[in-house]
């Protein structure tokens, strides 16, 4: 194949890898809130509601505010999606398959973390409104707290690796998966992974008490497509959290990407429960237990993590 | 291909803003369990504007505002509102007796389908006031910042606070803020994402003989079944429950708060206690709620707000001076911890008291000694619980994270509706 057919069929890999990942967080977080909340689960409709709202969203005319940002309005989503997919390509999905590998793979996934400050920022700011910006500014406050215990506990990931390139963090994972050799990772890559999609606790931008924060404003195709962003980030940090801690495609019987897929949806589906089972957490007490906690037990993971290898 | 796209679109759930009137606000919430239906905070992500009962004649322009803010294609249901109901919309109008659900699916398959007009602005398209400012970007004064282009003031650098200048930020919330009751309006000054400044400029929803005809009220002047009236009482909790959930993110719990608070009966405290418990694993508690340092801790306790001032350890309640309560050994419950989490403690505590009072309680009635303790404190002639707590709500949020402030506000279980009703027998 030609680059550029090659440059499409990887794109369209991602994207069709993210859709699917994306559709089954909505279909897992409406069957997690009607169980939740004691109703009836409805298998049909749930599955066919996420179509229906996005055929509801592209009929759906868009809307401005008072001198917004319009380029900065159009970006954001794309931005975020687009950070999603980065994170996507390193995925590994069988021995010897990923779309990418760089030997510093780690540290592209990192910097696509770190940059959806700046997509959520960028949405906040852009529409000119009071409750985005509060949004937007939210996040700012957070963002420094999650991405260094994110960082940290990814980190250690690389030790028994001796490699920045994911595809050698899972391969070091053959024998002895990284969430038993280092426990503490995974719950706290859980927890700053919430924060990085912003999503159930940690929804700080985009919360209920700012009816909506950051999309407050927006409308149709437009909202619709930075809560698919939104979904796929969390994909993307699920199927990274699965290589990275649960040993990727390591496993009996099935192939390795059922196996990569599994465990994804192990992590969807908690955090489609946490959605509805935590309550959202005061960005005061967050940013001090992410100081005061996190990062030490992060610091530790790693120290303990690099002990093993001596 | 766009017709069986357009009929995917009409089987979405209808996304509805609503506007709660006079009388309307537990109807509204109701619809929250109904299938087919989604209420929305924000009217940018609604198709349908549902103009529930009668609005106070000063909302008349925020109201018009809110159906412009709707995406197209859009349309109004005015139910239970006279013909005034937001004025000048070509809107569905239906009664008070209507299924205003099967109105709002019509109306939005019809929209959907292309079968029904999209409704056009209400108001002109302008600016809310003459150009003011002296720079291109609407900055107004010196530098950056400061000045009020166009009539509104723009962000400008406050006080130092922690070692930061952070820019201070004018926020009007309301009158249709979905986590404030409809008709309250606030004038906030926020830095970061602090409030450094809060103002009350409007506490009007407009007046309705169903507000008038509460249990409470009218226990001021007629002795009321103390059944009926506890299971009021536990059903209003409920219902302020599903609010407060839903504002710390809590949606599906909130939904069983609500289910809950529609279908429980005189002796059910253990389900109100099951649901205490599923919201206290929610670590709600722990970590969502403010604390409330003294100062506040002494406003609230002094102001008779029921179980907010029972919740700060002040032990008062009208039902102690009621031989009729007394006789069923009736006890406040106070003083069950700090912060906003005791007040949310007190209220599901309340709502399981009053349950088992309501099953004990035979055919006693209440004894008219001109007040009354409403689920939100004491009531009398033209003194309501509601008109306490707006005059300590700025002294309350001042100096609070945004958070913390609408979770202060929410606790306090405004009730403009019970507001307007004692301002009425007043007059009367």
């Amino acid at each position: 194949m030609s680059p550029l057919l090659d440059v499409i069929a990887a794109a369209a890999a991602v994207a069709g890898l993210l859709a699917v990942g994306a559709l089954a967080l909505a279909i897992g977080d409406g069957v997690a809130g009607a169980a939740v909340a004691g109703r009836p689960i409805r298998v049909l409709p749930l599955i066919a509601a996420p179509f229906a709202r996005a055929a509801l969203a592209a009929r759906t005319g868009s809307t401005t505010t008072e001198r917004p940002d319009g380029a900065g309005r159009a970006v954001a989503p794309a931005l975020l999606a687009g950070l999603a997919a980065l994170a996507m390509v390193l995925l590994p999905l069988a021995p010897g398959v990923a779309l990418a590998d760089p030997d510093t793979g780690f540290v592209v996934y990192s910097a696509a973390v770190a940059f959806v400050m700046i997509a959520v920022f960028l949405h906040g700011w852009s529409p000119n409104s009071t409750l985005p910006l509060h949004g937007a500014y939210r996040f700012g406050a957070v963002a420094l707290s999650f991405q260094i215990p994110f960082l940290l506990a990814m980190l250690a990931t690389a030790l028994p690796a001796q490699s920045l390139s994911i595809v050698r963090i899972v391969e070091a994972q053959a024998s002895l998966w990284n969430v038993v050799r280092e426990p503490l990772g995974l719950p706290i890559y859980l927890v700053v992974g919430l924060a990085v999609g912003f999503w159930g606790p940690l929804n700080l931008p985009d919360g209920d008490d700012l009816a909506g924060g950051t999309s407050a404003e927006d409308a149709g195709l437009a909202r619709w497509l930075w809560q698919v962003a939104r979904l796929s980030m969390l994909v993307a940090v699920a199927a990274l959290g699965a290589a990275a801690f649960l040993g990727g495609y390591f496993g009996p019987i099935l192939p390795g990407p059922v196996w990569v897929a599994v465990k994804t949806g192990l992590l969807l589906a908690a955090m489609a429960a946490a959605q509805h089972l935590l309550a959202r957490v005061r960005i005061e007490r967050f940013v001090g237990v992410a100081w005061v906690l996190l990062v030490p037990l992060a610091l530790l993971n790693v120290f303990v993590s690099g002990a093993f290898l001596l | 291909m766009t017709s069986v796209f357009r009929r995917m679109a009409a089987a979405a759930d209808a996304p509805v803003f609503a506007l709660a009137g006079a009388g309307m606000r537990w109807a509204v919430q109701d619809l929250r369990l109904a299938d087919g239906v989604t209420l929305v905070d924000s009217p940018r992500s609604a198709s349908i504007l549902l103009v529930a009962g009668e609005l106070d004649p000063r909302l008349g322009e925020a109201a018009a505002r809110v159906h412009d803010s709707l995406p197209h294609p859009r349309a109004t249901v005015v139910w239970a509102s006279g013909p005034d109901g937001l004025a000048g919309a070509d809107a569905e109008r239906i009664g008070h007796d209507a299924d205003p659900v099967a109105a709002a699916r019509a109306v939005f398959r019809d929209l959907v389908l292309g079968r029904r007009q999209s409704e056009p602005d209400l108001l002109p398209d302008m600016d809310p006031a003459p150009w003011r400012g002296v720079g291109p970007y609407g900055q107004g004064g010196s530098g950056m910042t400061g000045g009020t282009p166009y009539g509104r003031p723009m962000a400008e650098l406050g006080p130092d606070r922690d070692g930061l200048r952070l820019d201070v930020l004018p926020t009007r919330l309301g009158p249709f803020f979905a986590p404030l009751p409809a008709g309250l309006e606030l004038d906030l000054r926020v830095a970061g994402d602090v409030v450094v400044e809060a103002r009350v400029t409007g506490s009007e929803v407009g007046t309705s003989e169903a507000a008038g005809r509460s249990t409470f009220v009218r226990a001021l002047t007629q002795p009321q079944s103390i059944a009926d009236l506890e299971l009021s009482r536990a059903r209003a909790h409920l219902r302020w429950a599903a609010e407060a959930l839903r504002l710390q993110g809590l949606r599906a719990i909130s939904l069983r708060a609500l289910e809950l608070a529609r279908t429980v009966a005189p002796g059910d405290s253990a389900a109100v206690g099951r649901l205490a418990t599923a919201v206290q694993r929610t670590g709600v508690y722990r970590w969502s709620l403010p604390n409330v340092d003294d100062r506040r801790r002494s406003l609230l306790a002094d102001a008779r707000l029921g179980p907010v001032s029972r919740a700060c350890g002040r032990a008062e309640d009208e039902r102690l001076a009621d031989p009729a309560y007394i006789a069923l050994g009736f006890a406040p419950i106070a003083d069950v911890g700090d912060g906003v989490a005791a007040v949310w403690r007190a209220r599901f505590g309340e709502a399981s008291q009053s349950l088992d009072l309501a099953s004990r309680a035979g055919s006693a009635v209440t004894t008219v000694t001109g007040t009354t303790e409403s689920p939100r404190g004491r009531i009398a002639l033209g003194d309501a619980p509601t008109a306490r707590a707006l005059e300590l709500v700025p002294a309350l949020v001042e100096g609070l994270e945004w958070g913390d402030a609408l979770a202060t506000i929410a606790a306090l279980d405004l009730d403009l509706d019970e507001l307007a009703a004692l301002a009425g027998v007043t007059a009367a």
